[in-house]
């Protein structure tokens, strides 16, 4: 009862400040159903969230915003977005970074928080080194559902499910370094790079993954736990109100069900 | 005739005759696919006895419709004119197509070929038939997981039309800044058809936009108006490009509910008052894409405007059924473009509707159902009275309702289940809106024909 109690006053006049990273170029997997999602699972517990968009030619403000969301978009546009991260937003987002702000990136997104995206004509398109990660270009497109097992030490405590769902659709394989840490093993599908049964990289409060879904709708655990994990950017130690996610698991558990089938 | 040809014509129509006796399914694919195989130059061949030449068709959205246009004007013209018509735009079916209309002896029994084709075909299809016209009518993310990114296709459709002789036309949508692009910098002779009543548009793109930077320096597009998605009259503020004034163009629209518009459409200076059994802006575009064709044809006024009023709604596109005293409309949904504009037809008046909506994930939909994302679902909000969703997606479509304000969409995975519960929901007299995807919409029609009350699509 007292819990509850604590949660009202916790989340009374709180807000999200969402920063939608390019979002006007980086949009074309359906990704923007995350931003959607962080939104309502804000106002459904009396959160109040803002979104800005910040795209080329704009700078971000690493003092205003608790979360930063990054989807995928087209080979052109990944060209124009990696030059405009070296203008001044790839320092930024480091600052931002070293504030506590949270950050999730999809597909292509995911690759340019990475060093580099090396592309199939050679070309290095150079990111925002907030993940000890690199990327290069395959002739092998991985395209399908997958699903994968969450790393243990993300501590996403959840009683309902420890994986996530989405599909994925990439050639660049991704590979890991020191100090990043993978999101999940794949259990169907491809994930990172195909080989070694990675998906995802997490380093500080940064995540990236290759999942569509969109990703954050169908694994509700995720959204709450990236929504917490950037509150406590201003508020100290968050709880998030419960809500009713019946739905939610459930398009999760038919999504896991259909990538097992599909396999 | 080249005896391979022979052949392989001979084996193709003894599959489709077998495939028919076996009620197996129309045959519009696996003759042209055997056929393929024993002679792979069969298309050429064929195609090439066309006297008149072929019309090839392309795009996202719009392809059958369009297509089917032509071919009643055509039709009205007294020009004898094959075409791929249940759908079928890979080579195997245009092949198929061909091979249905040529006799024993190799004489083809037509004058004008019509082929509506797949976007990845796009390239092949031009190289094989050397068609007289190319249409292309838009140009929108689909099914990413099977035709790849937007700007790629459109670079390969690029290298494709480059290659298209001067005596060829090709006839492109203005307001598609992607597909108007294309016509620079080319030999064959460029036509554009746009909208000009500018009553219609609204100054906001819509979430799906893909094509809105500049193709020549990747600026932002600053738009005046926007028709749909990235449709629209727009400019480039750095380099100067603009929209094309189009030759062939929609000076004044009446939308007339979901079954009716009716359009004037200006060809320089002439004038053609028509009537199409369609509603939605989309089909504006379709009705244009076609008049300019039939220009580029040198058919005449009366056959062009008698053509277009003989015109029926195409298979799946909608289609009417009666079940129990209830109506049901069905209109096919693909991709977010033409998801919203089945939403912006129907949804027009503010009445309540039921709706049933079914996604598929199968090859033929797209296996990725991020694109329901892309959807402005938020718009259906307070404009449902029930709504049941069903198909192999139906707890992800549940689900984007909810986060679109709209709550209690039951889901069924079973289609024929959620018909019987969208049924008994609906008083009646009353209309049940159906949106499937492509998989779930055949499925639906053999749900149907067994309930006795659909026909057979490859009939017509």
């Amino acid at each position: 009862m007292k819990l509850e109690i604590d949660n009202k006053i916790l989340t009374f006049d709180m807000t999200l400040h969402i920063c939608h990273l390019y979002g006007d170029r980086m949009n074309i997997y359906g990704d923007d159903g995350n931003i959607t999602t962080l939104v309502k699972r804000c106002q459904w517990r009396g959160i109040k969230a803002e979104i800005s968009l910040v795209s080329v030619g704009e700078r971000i403000d690493p003092k205003k915003y608790d979360f930063y969301f990054f989807g995928g978009g087209q080979d052109q546009q990944q060209v124009t977005v990696s030059e405009d991260l070296h203008k001044a937003n790839r320092k930024l987002l480091k600052e931002a970074v070293n504030s506590g702000a949270v950050m999730l990136a999809i597909c292509g997104g995911y690759q340019l928080l990475g060093h580099y995206y090396l592309t199939a004509e050679g070309k290095k398109l150079t990111g925002a080194s907030v993940l000890n990660i690199h990327t290069v270009a395959s002739n092998k497109r991985m395209i399908g559902n997958i699903s994968l097992q969450i790393n243990k030490l993300l501590a996403i405590g959840c009683q309902q499910s420890a994986k996530l769902v989405g599909f994925e659709n990439h050639s660049g394989q991704t590979f890991l370094g020191s100090g990043v840490q993978p999101l999940g093993k794949v259990e169907v599908g491809f994930g990172n790079n195909g080989d070694d049964k990675t998906e995802g990289a997490w380093q500080n409060n940064v995540f990236g993954c290759y999942l569509h879904g969109s990703v954050l709708p169908k694994n509700p655990h995720f959204a709450d736990f990236l929504i917490t994990k950037a509150l406590e950017r201003n508020h100290g130690k968050v709880t998030l109100k419960p809500l009713n996610d019946e739905l939610e698991w459930s398009a999760h558990f038919s999504s896991l069900a259909r990538a097992r089938q599909t396999k | 005739m080249n005896l391979l040809l022979f052949i392989a014509i001979i084996f193709a129509k003894l599959l489709k005759i077998a495939i028919k006796l076996g009620k197996r399914g129309g045959g519009t694919a696996a003759p042209g696919l055997l056929a393929l195989k024993i002679y792979p130059r069969l298309i050429e061949d064929l195609s090439s006895k066309l006297e008149n030449g072929s019309v090839i068709i392309s795009g996202t959205n719009g392809k059958t419709t369009t297509c089917r246009i032509i071919s009643s004007i055509l039709n009205e013209a007294k020009i004898e004119t094959i075409h791929n018509r249940a759908g079928s735009n890979l080579e195997r079916g245009i092949a198929s197509t061909l091979i249905d209309r040529t006799s024993l002896t190799g004489k083809i029994k037509a004058k004008t070929g019509l082929f509506e084709v797949d976007e990845a075909v796009l390239p092949s299809a031009i190289s094989k038939i050397k068609p007289k016209i190319v249409i292309l009518t838009n140009l929108f993310r689909d099914q990413l997981d099977r035709y790849g990114e937007v700007d790629k296709t459109r670079r390969f459709w690029k290298e494709a039309l480059k290659k298209l002789p001067s005596t060829a036309t090709i006839i492109l949508n203005a307001d598609d800044p992607g597909i108007a692009h294309l016509g620079h910098n080319l030999k064959a002779k460029v036509v554009y058809f746009g909208i000009e009543d500018e009553t219609f548009g609204q100054k906001e793109l819509f979430r799906s936009a893909d094509t809105k930077y500049c193709a020549t320096c990747s600026t932002l597009l600053t738009y005046e108006l926007v028709f749909a998605s990235h449709l629209g009259k727009y400019t480039c503020k750095t380099c100067q490009s603009q929209r094309p004034k189009p030759q062939i163009w929609a000076a004044k629209i009446r939308l007339l509910g979901i079954e009716k518009s009716e359009v004037l459409v200006r060809a320089q200076k002439e004038r053609f008052s028509l009537t199409l059994s369609a509603g939605g802006l989309y089909n504006v575009y379709n009705l244009l894409a076609a008049v300019a064709a039939a220009k580029a044809l040198e058919i005449d006024k009366k056959a062009i405007t008698g053509g277009v009023e003989k015109f029926k709604a195409v298979f799946g596109r909608i289609e009417k059924f009666q079940i129990q005293e209830r109506k049901i409309l069905m209109f096919l949904v693909k991709n977010p473009t033409g998801f919203n504009e089945v939403i912006r037809t129907i949804f027009e008046t503010n009445d309540k509707k039921n709706v049933l909506i079914a996604i598929n994930d199968l090859l033929a939909d797209g296996r990725d159902v991020s694109w329901l994302w892309d959807v402005d679902f938020e718009k259906l909000a307070d404009k449902v009275k029930n709504i049941v969703t069903c198909g192999i997606r139906a707890k992800d479509m549940s689900l984007r309702l909810k986060y679109a304000g709209i709550d209690g969409a039951t889901a069924t995975e079973n289609i024929k289940e959620a018909i019987e519960k969208i049924v008994h929901e609906t008083k009646n007299g009353e209309v049940i809106y159906f949106l499937p995807t492509y998989t779930a919409m055949l499925e639906t029609r053999k749900i149907l024909t067994k309930m006795g009350n659909a026909k057979r699509f490859w009939e017509d």
